[in-house]
């Protein structure tokens, strides 16, 4: 696992990244600090970026500026000093004073962070505190300039000494640095984030294609070992057909009358035989339900007649047990569209298992109900729409033998599953069985739950939809 | 490492890494109130309160050499040049490590700062070991950057001895400083160690010295004045208890 190319944005910002004010702070905020420092010291401020654009502006024109501007060759000289200030390099010290020629001066200096400069902070024009009289040069401006009305005007300029400037200044700095400081790790911690956000993201992606990977390699697997199954059980069967039908010929006298005690083992070949073959054939209907090759043969089907068979099929079983089997139909039981065989195959396996797991004096009993149909997504919207048109038939094989966890009964209809690998050699069986069921009863569009019987035992509740009264008969349905 | 020719400016990054609590933030804080503020900036410790996705530590550091020498401001023509150090921290817990692996990236160096602690001996360990995937998940590896070693917290008791990190040390490549953050003693011996590594390295592999005309011996008396330190530079490596400051001295083959 690599990751690649180290993120450009996130060494940008960590190691060389070249700020601006401008990426830093909110300009109007910017604006609103100027404003209240002006407020404060009776002192213009002006903030420019690195690249010479004003970026905060706190100074009203002065009266004394305003009269100088009346004047044509006054109002040329004025725009020049604001020219040279605003060019003005605050040089290698990063603080320079410029003059203008109406005796007040500006301080122009280097705003710094990062060790780099990063602006220029301008502040003026003030009247230093040394200038009581309008100078020569003011004067020497323009002839229309007077020196009273100067001289009335010069007290109105903010004054200022240049310890007084260089201390504001440097609170402007500091308050500055602050925000830029704010600004920047802002900065720095949003652009972490996201890449931090990123770089997770980037590795649970990574986790999800391995798991990918690893599941569509397991699916592979488990096709081949379908796959693999399938072409077994079909070459075991053809065999033990032999086996099954010579010893069937050897029990029945064909090859010479056998002793009691040769009668006996050659039934117990047969039998076996038999065992065998139940098993084989379900891992064929498996492989078929598995792969979608197997067909149902669909036709109008009454589910008390399977019931019935089932249960006359199995009393003997659940008599040698000591287990009571009881069959409790319910009134008008609707026709089924379903394929007899299938279902009965369905029913006698339950039925089968709930005698295996049920103990001696226990009872396992068949329900059939009509229920209402609730296959729909439990929601009221569209209900006019969306509801079930077909009631559905619930049979339920309720038993009073050990149970099954909450935490297992999906597992259950998992081939080859057994909740406890000890149960295989108390109760015999394949695993195979109930994942064959839940197949069958899907193949009907039925559903098959488990269920607690209270107080003990377990019960399996399988619902079949009701046949559509009006759909003409489809021959075969693939499953 | 960022070259800007232009500007003149060199930009390198070292990390301090380790386990949590180890003291790697206390070392930055020690180097902080120990510099000069020309050379330094502010230190930047983000945290994120709600999620602690994001936990670490950035100091930087500016350097000046040859030109008009001295920190602060400079104007255009000036052919000095401009060596800026930021060092990291990464946050040493262990959900941090997406954190850990950003900050790592594009470092030029690290600093491990141990915790002499008998106890944290195995958080040492997992830590160095969680620096190597680290640096193996970023294709880089501790054979390509200069690493030194810092035993920290000798101030406390219950630590592994000066005879046993000696002997440690003595066998290991890495070069060893002894450290008492808290109190600001070995700070400064580690990062020179590491500057001294890191430039060296740096300036065999690019010719930096040649590049920006400053003598390669010259750089780090420069940094040492310039972060308000009297005296000489190999006092501070002769701390080094062990490994070698000299393994990058040559240009790697």
């Amino acid at each position: 696992m690599t990751a690649g190319v180290p993120d450009v944005l996130v060494e940008d910002v960590l190691l060389d990244g070249r700020l601006r004010i401008e990426d830093l702070v909110d300009r109007q905020g910017l604006d609103e600090v100027c404003r209240s420092f002006h407020a404060l010291f009776g002192i213009p401020v002006r903030i420019y970026s690195a690249e010479g654009a004003l970026l905060a502006d706190a100074a009203g024109e002065q009266e004394l500026c305003a009269y100088v501007n009346t004047t044509p060759d006054g109002r040329k000289a004025c725009a020049s000093v604001v020219g040279a200030v605003r060019a003005r390099d605050p040089g290698e010290s990063g603080d320079v004073v410029h003059p203008c020629f109406t005796g007040a001066a500006y301080r122009i200096l280097a705003i710094e962070y990062d060790g780099r400069r990063v602006g220029r902070l301008i502040v003026g024009p003030f009247m230093p505190h040394t200038i009581v009289e309008p100078p020569a040069s003011l004067l020497a401006i323009d002839p229309a300039i007077s020196a009273e009305r100067a001289k009335s005007l010069l007290p109105k300029m903010p004054r200022a000494k240049a310890e007084t400037v260089t201390r504001i200044a440097a609170h402007l700095k500091s308050a500055l640095d602050l925000i830029l400081f704010s600004g920047h790790k802002a900065h720095v911690t949003s652009t972490m984030h996201l890449a931090s956000v990123r770089e997770s993201y980037r590795q649970l992606e990574e986790k999800a294609g391995r798991l990918q990977e690893a599941f569509d390699r397991l699916k592979e697997l488990d096709r081949l070992k379908s796959n693999f199954l399938a072409t077994v059980s079909h070459e075991l069967r053809t065999p033990l057909t032999s086996i099954i039908g010579y010893s069937e010929m050897l029990a029945e006298g064909l090859a010479g009358e056998l002793r009691p005690e040769q009668q006996e083992f050659v039934a117990t070949i047969h039998e076996k035989g038999e065992q065998l073959l139940s098993l084989i054939m379900g891992l064929l209907d498996l492989g078929k339900l598995e792969s979608g090759t197997m067909r149902l043969a669909m036709r109008p089907t009454h589910i008390e007649v399977v019931l019935g068979e089932v249960v006359s099929t199995l009393t003997p079983t659940a008599r040698k047990k000591g287990v009571r089997l009881q069959l409790d139909l319910g009134r008008s039981l609707a026709e089924l569209r379903g394929d007899p065989e299938r279902l009965r195959q369905v029913f006698l396996n339950l039925v089968e298992n709930a005698i295996k797991f049920t103990p001696v004096d226990g009872s396992v009993t068949l329900r059939a109900r009509m229920v209402a149909d609730e296959s729909g997504d439990g929601q009221d919207d569209g209900l006019s729409l969306l509801a079930p048109t077909r009631a559905r038939l619930e049979v339920r094989v309720e038993d009073t033998g050990i149970g099954i966890p909450a935490r297992e009964r999906e597992r259950v209809f998992d081939p080859f599953y057994q909740i406890d690998s000890s149960s295989t050699r108390e109760y015999g069986g394949t695993g195979l069985g109930l994942s064959i069921v839940k197949r069958l009863v899907e193949g009907h569009s039925g559903t098959i739950r488990i269920e607690d019987n209270t107080p003990r035992g377990t019960t399996f509740v399988v619902s079949l939809p009701q046949a559509m009264p009006t759909v003409a008969e489809a021959p075969r349905v693939t499953v | 490492m960022q070259i800007n020719f232009g500007g003149r400016e060199i930009a390198i990054k070292l990390v301090y890494y380790g386990p949590a609590l180890s003291g790697k933030t206390t070392n930055l804080r020690s180097l902080h109130q120990m510099t000069t503020e020309g050379s330094r900036g502010r230190l930047m410790t983000l945290e994120t309160k709600d999620d602690r996705t994001l936990f670490f530590d950035m100091l930087p550091l500016t350097f000046r050499a040859g030109g008009a020498g001295g920190g602060g401001a400079r104007s255009e023509g000036d052919r000095g040049m401009t060596l800026r150090v930021k060092i990291f921290t990464v946050p040493g817990q262990v959900l941090h490590a997406s954190t850990r692996r950003l900050v790592l990236q594009g470092a030029d160096a690290i600093a491990f700062i141990a915790d002499s602690q008998i106890s944290e001996t195995e958080h040492n360990a997992a830590s160095f070991l969680d620096l190597r995937q680290n640096l193996s998940e970023l294709g880089l590896s501790l054979k390509q950057l200069p690493v030194v070693i810092q035993f920290n917290k000798r101030d406390l008791e219950h630590v592994r001895s000066d005879d046993e990190i000696g002997a440690l040390a003595r066998r290991g490549r890495e070069p060893v400083f002894k450290a008492a953050a808290v109190q600001g003693q070995g700070v400064l011996e580690t990062f020179f160690g590491l500057l001294h590594l890191t430039w060296t390295k740096l300036d065999a592999e690019h010719q930096l010295a040649k590049m920006i005309g400053v003598e390669s011996t010259q750089l780090l008396p420069m940094a040492a004045r310039q972060l308000g330190l009297e005296g000489d530079v190999s006092t501070l490596l002769s701390a080094c208890v062990g490994g070698s400051l000299d393994r990058h001295a040559k240009v790697p083959a």
